[in-house]
């Protein structure tokens, strides 16, 4: 660039006017010396031996952490279009922040196309140019990486920009700086397209362009080994960790064997969480979605990924020494709620989920987590088979207040009440209503009477040992019903039920209510138009959502309530209310409550109705809506909005009698 | 410290109740088992003292087959071996026999303490721990909320009725009956479930215990109480239903 | 004559109500069985003056008998129960009693039978019944082994006579007790530190929910409380607002309680309120909403304004107390 400047300053008018007309093909010096070629030689060794000082650590440590018991390469079609998908189309850096995002887009294509451009560089020192500059294909190919590194160029310093003086609070460290390496990153990056595309404004065989070689070879010899050591790592690893990733989201592996409990030392970190701990690029894409983290709770996600990393390199793969302590906290770990949004929004493939349930685990399975209302969660479980350590009686009388059949074999569904819709006021209220429209419906049904808690709040908490029991004994009973299909009310039963118990046995079908709503949706009388003057928000439960991928099936119920309007975190990105991960039964949180921080999202659309689809969406709704008085929107599960709809059941068939026919 | 927990294994506190062919007990088919909720804080309150002054944590239990799983759950949480006396005949004993099969078997093991939870979901006798007291020759204490060892033996926290308190010396060794409640239960967890595998549990027959089975009290019958629970509404004028209700708290509660 | 024997239990010198209901089953069982009613309880023989009409009334005295303990009254019982040979020996079943009366039974080589609700005669047996599984079963024994049978009666099973002048002298009781038998050493009691709030321990408590409306209105139930002798609670909202400290939270994220009576002012029972007063032995709402689910788990309750209700209620039990 300098020496671009410098003739441009010293030459005539007309020759600036010549050297500003850039010519078409890029300059290359004429010949190197055999002294040029030695130091280049030297250089590239230099530089490759101070990558590998450090890169070689890094691939030693991931290789000498333990296998991943449960990892499976096959099938690879997933694996191939995770790659194209994320890797190469950049589909998610894109979609979640979408200018940033194209910036980085840009920035990873042009360094595809310099791919050849800069092995050709290399060889061109060496006299072994394979891309003729002034050839047919030299010359468009150049070009070609030409508009790339334009595109690269501004986009790095927009980039700079971005990072330096507009500041987004998520792309600071814990301790709010930002640290000056993505600037001399930056900076090399900017100056190797620069004296790439300088290179087309100097004449071929000058003296300038035999600077400007030389220049782009040492940024580039000097970009090399500072990879590593930065966050730009990832450039090297993330495809990697995109292409090997789990595969199912949120997945909770397996435990390895009888001395695996979970993470609690450097050995039981596997070597995929090695790899994506190695591959984080500091984006702050999960923090800036996380519920803890945006209510103040200690909790960052990222300080997790880079919690391990920090233990990986103080400790490496084979300490003993507990992964709870000097990196990452046991508070942290436990305030998470399991929404998903971190694992889903990373765009380098990191597996949140995995991590901070594996650290649960390890102090849960261990002992070592204390924690008044968690123990009491837990023994609630083992000894009542319910997360609320209601009696069992007390569901009893409600399936006979209820005149609910007992599952027999003989219905196509079991109803999968779970602890909420079993015990909770507010959730039976949504069994009733669900009921009511099985009933319209004709669908045959019958609930369990020894349904236990399906172990939800035990798995993402971390003890396997009740949700192993739970798991159990609910498959067993199901067994033993002969149970095909199940239905529920909640998508955090649905989810257990569908996923975490395949750990234990193989269970039965199950399907949530919205979908099951969904589908009857022609069968339902439309909605009487004063239902559904209002607006209304539906706000998409996690374990629905990300979890199952399923937005649209209980937006068409809801719809029935009023016109839908989105709140600004929606479906893929929607807000968590709180609840999850068993956070709905441990008490106190610190900051502000995230059901509050959501009601607030939630009414900002200024909807007058808030659809929910999951009873503990709804139970912290209710309670965060109680103290906004009376203004506040009502609160409706999907299941009550399809009910509402129902002519009334006629007196002398009052709700609770024989299923009636449609 | 040695510290023996006597722990029975009862059928779940919310048990669907009811009454078997015999008319004698209730249907056992259908009904899962727990850990006696008092004997759980015994046990805490074994392996806090087993914490706090090193020792060994000995549970027993009494009882048919499945019993071994109810010592299994404590030896997870952290007692060191287990006795398990089998019968399957327990109920045709009363509490004074079951006692006497107790002592028998842990005879030879001369602990320093021997705690029992208050009493027994299922039967409520509150009984078992008191006697084997008697029959050990050991002095006792019951409703036991805080155990703190000293250098003469034991000063105890002992719950009296209506909110009163009082604390009591004993030598060791003694026997203590636990009040539910006072402490944190801890949870079992997996690593436990896995080091327990490996630890000794004895099973002893109990007709090798040569306790002569005549009880003194027979259960002939069991019975549903005729009135069950519901909700009882007090109409009236404010005045006229606060009348009522406090004719009930005085009458039905006993709270006035 | 065969003879039932009721040992009584002084609280702050004269027999305790639960011991005079003792008596009162006692007398019915002398009836049924054509025996003869004999009461003894430690203590001066003054105490005794008024337990209506006896065949024996004893002090049991001895300096050794001053302050309770198992060994104690185990000796003295025992040395009693071998000189009046009694076919049955009542007690009441107080904490006292589920203390020493194993042992008594044991060293007499007999079990006792606790905690008994009622009795019935059939033919020459005499049927107890019992309370099993919390009170869900009730269990019908009778004794096998030869007499003495002993027996404690549960609290409220009996409805204790009207108080008349014991109908023959108390005779005094001096059991031969030496103070080494005497293993225990008991302290003097103590109520627990009225500062702390220790709600989980609290055997009455009276909870206050949003229904209250305003922070100035809590002194309405603080009045309740008060006359009624319990401990103030809150639900959440009531804590959250600072109206009352956070340690007074009843729920999932507060205490867990389980007093004999939970009195629910104003409180809606979310199940997050509901986990953590489930355990109580009786619970009584006041709420305007005779929908509120508070309403299924209570034993009574009553529908109406609060404001209304509770001050009748304060003035209600300030009457019944005297
Ligand atoms: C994770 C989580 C944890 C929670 N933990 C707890 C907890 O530990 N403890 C807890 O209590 N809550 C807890 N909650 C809150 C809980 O969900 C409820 O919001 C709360 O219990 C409601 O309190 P309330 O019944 O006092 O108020 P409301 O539900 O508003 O009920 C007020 C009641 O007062 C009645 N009322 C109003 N005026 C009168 C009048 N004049 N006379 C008579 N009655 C009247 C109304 O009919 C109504 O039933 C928690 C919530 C969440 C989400
Ligand atoms: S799962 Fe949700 S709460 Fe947990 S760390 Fe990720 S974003 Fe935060
Ligand atoms: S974990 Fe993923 S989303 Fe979070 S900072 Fe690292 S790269 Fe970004």
């Amino acid at each position: 660039m300098a020496v671009v400047a410098s003739s441009i300053l010293s030459a005539s008018p007309a020759a600036l006017l010549a050297a500003l007309a850039p010519s078409l093909t890029l300059a290359e010096p004429a010949t190197f010396a055999l002294w040029q070629r030695l130091l280049l030689l030297a250089l590239i060794l230099g530089s490759g031996w101070l990558f590998w000082q450090r890169f070689g650590r890094v691939v030693r440590r991931i290789l000498a952490a333990r296998k991943d018991a449960d990892f499976q390469l096959f099938p690879l079609g997933r694996r191939i279009w995770d790659f194209f998908w994320e890797v190469l189309c950049q589909a998610k850096v894109i979609r979640e922040r979408p200018l940033p995002g194209l910036a980085h887009a840009f920035v990873f294509w042009s360094f595809l196309a310099f791919a050849l451009v800069t092995t050709n560089h290399i060889a061109t020192g060496f006299g072994l140019g394979f891309l003729d500059p002034a050839g047919l294909f030299g010359r468009f190919y150049f070009l070609l990486a030409g508009v790339f590194a334009l595109l690269c160029a501004v986009s790095i310093a927009g980039l700079f920009v971005r990072r330096f003086f507009v500041r987004p609070i998520w792309l600071a460290h814990k301790d709010n700086t930002i640290s000056a390496e993505s600037g001399i990153i930056a900076g090399l990056i900017f100056l190797l397209m620069a004296t790439y595309l300088a290179a087309y404004w100097v004449p071929s065989g000058s003296t300038a362009a035999l600077v400007l070689w030389w220049l782009h070879t040492l940024t580039l010899l000097s970009f090399l080994p500072l990879v590593p050591h930065t966050k730009h790592l990832h450039l090297i690893l993330s495809p990697l960790t995109v292409f090997l990733s789990r595969g199912s989201f949120s997945r909770i592996p397996p435990l390895a064997d009888d001395d695996d409990f979970g993470l609690v030392t450097g050995r039981d970190i596997t070597q995929l969480t090695a790899l994506q701990v190695y591959s984080c690029v500091e984006c702050g894409r999960c923090t800036e979605h996380c519920p803890a983290a945006n209510t103040g709770k200690e909790l960052n996600p990222r300080e997790i990924i880079l919690g391990l990393r920090g233990y990986l390199n103080e400790y490496g793969p084979a300490s003993e020494q507990p992964l709870l302590g000097r990196y990452n906290s046991q508070q942290a770990a436990f305030q998470c709620t399991t929404c998903g949004s971190c694992e889903f929004q990373c765009p380098v493939g990191i597996e949140h989920l995995p991590v901070i349930v594996g650290l649960r685990r390890g102090a849960v399975n261990t002992g070592e987590w204390d924690d008044d209302h968690g123990g009491k969660l837990f023994l609630a479980l083992e000894r009542n088979g319910n997360a609320l350590g209601m009696a069992h009686s007390e569901r009893e009388k409600f399936l006979a207040r209820e005149e609910l059949p007992a599952f027999d074999g003989s219905q196509e569904y079991c109803l999968w009440l779970g602890c909420m819709g079993g015990y909770d006021p507010k959730g039976r209220e949504i069994i009733r209503s669900f009921v009511q429209v099985m009933r319209f419906l004709g669908t045959s049904y019958g609930v369990l009477r020894r349904e236990k808690c399906t172990g939800d709040p035990a798995r993402r908490l971390g003890n396997d040992l009740v949700f192993q029991q739970l798991a159990e004994s609910n498959l067993e009973n199901l067994a033993q019903n002969k149970v095909k299909k199940i239905i529920s009310i909640c998508p955090h039963c649905v989810r257990t039920i569908a996923e975490d118990w395949k750990a234990y046995g193989t269970p039965p079908e199950i399907e949530h209510h919205s979908e099951f709503l969904a589908r009857h949706q022609a069968r339902m009388p439309a909605a009487a138009p004063a239902a559904s003057a209002g607006t209304t928000v539906f706000h998409d439960p996690c374990y629905l959502g990300r979890y199952r991928n399923v937005y649209d099936e209980p937006r068409s119920i809801a719809a029935a309530s009023g016109t839908l309007v989105e709140a600004e975190r929606s479906r893929e990105r929607s807000f968590c209310c709180g609840a999850g991960g068993g956070l709905a039964f441990l008490g106190e949180e610190q900051g502000a409550r995230v059901s509050e921080t959501r009601v607030g999202q939630l009414i900002e659309t200024g909807a007058s109705t808030i659809a929910a689809a999951c009873p503990f969406c709804n139970t912290m709704f209710r309670d965060a809506l109680a103290s906004r008085g009376d203004a506040a929107p009502q609160l409706l599960d999907i299941a009550q909005i399809a009910a509402a709809s129902l002519p009334p059941a006629p007196a002398s068939n009052p709700a609770g009698s024989l299923p009636n026919p449609a | 410290m040695k510290i023996i927990v006597a722990i029975k294994q009862v059928p779940e506190r919310d048990a669907r109740i009811r009454i078997d062919s015999s008319g004698r007990w209730i249907a056992l088919d259908d009904i899962e088992f727990r850990m006696n909720e008092s004997d759980a804080y015994a046990l805490e309150e074994a392996l806090l003292l087993k914490e706090a002054h090193g020792g060994e944590v000995i549970v027993l239990s009494a009882g048919p087959e499945r019993v071994g799983q109810t010592i299994r759950e404590a030896l997870a949480k952290g007692a060191d071996r287990g006795i398990h006396i089998a019968s399957d005949s327990l109920a045709s004993l009363d509490a004074l026999g079951v006692a006497r099969l107790m002592a028998a078997a842990i005879a030879d093991e001369h602990a320093d303490l021997i705690l029992t939870g208050l009493q027994s979901d299922d039967l409520g006798l509150g009984q078992t721990g008191v006697i084997l007291a008697e029959l050990l020759g050991i002095p006792h204490s019951s409703l036991i909320l805080k155990i703190e060892k000293t250098d003469s033996g034991l000063r105890l926290l002992r719950e009296l009725e209506d909110g009163w308190f009082q604390h009591i010396s004993l030598p060791t060794p003694a026997l203590l009956t636990i009040q539910s409640g006072n402490t944190k239960l801890r949870y079992a967890t997996l690593m436990g479930i896995k080091k327990a595998k490996t630890k000794e549990l004895r099973t002893v027959d109990a007709a090798s215990l040569g306790i002569d089975a005549q009880p003194g009290l027979l259960l002939d019958a069991v019975a549903l109480p005729s009135r069950q629970k519901t909700t009882q509404m007090l109409p009236g004028t404010p005045a006229e239903a606060a009348a009522a209700l406090v004719a009930k708290l005085q009458q039905e509660v006993r709270v006035l | 004559m065969s003879t039932v024997l009721v040992i009584l239990e002084a609280k702050s010198g004269s027999p305790s109500r639960i011991s005079l209901e003792a008596l009162a089953a006692g007398a019915a069982l002398a009836t049924a069985t054509g025996a003869q009613l004999a009461a003894a309880m430690v203590g001066p023989a003054a105490a005794m003056d008024s337990l209506g009409s006896l065949s024996a009334a004893i002090a049991i005295e001895h300096p050794l008998l001053d302050r309770y303990t198992a060994d104690g009254y185990t000796a003295a019982c025992a040395q009693l129960i071998a000189r009046l040979q009694p076919d049955y020996v009542l007690f009441p079943h107080t904490y006292q009693v589920r203390d020493f009366a194993p042992r008594l039974a044991t060293r007499l080589g007999r079990v006792l039978l606790s905690d008994v609700t009622a009795f019935s005669l059939d033919g020459n047996t005499v049927t107890f019944t019992r309370q099993l599984f919390q009170g869900k079963l009730n269990g019908h024994y009778h004794a096998a082994a030869p007499a003495p049978c002993l027996v404690s009666i549960q609290a409220g099973a009996f409805h204790a006579a009207p108080s008349a002048p014991t109908s023959i002298p108390v005779e005094s009781f001096a059991p031969a007790l030496e103070p080494s038998a005497i293993r225990t050493q008991p302290g003097e009691p103590f109520r627990a530190a009225t500062q702390t709030v220790d709600l989980s321990s609290a055997p009455l408590i009276v909870s206050v929910g949003r229904g209250i409306k305003d922070e100035a209105n809590i002194a309405l139930v603080q009045e309740l409380a008060q006359a009624l002798g319990a401990e103030l609670a809150a639900s959440r909202p009531i804590c959250d607002a600072g109206w009352l400290p956070m340690e007074r939270q009843v729920g999932s994220s507060g205490q867990t309680v389980a007093p004999k009576l939970y009195l629910a002012v104003g409180i809606s029972g979310a199940i997050q309120h509901l986990v953590g007063m489930k355990g109580s032995q009786c619970v009584v709402a006041i709420n305007k909403d005779e929908n509120a689910p508070i309403f299924e788990i209570a034993d009574y309750g009553i529908v109406g304004d609060l404001f209304e209700v509770v001050p009748a209620l304060t003035t209600a039990i300030r009457k019944a107390k005297g």
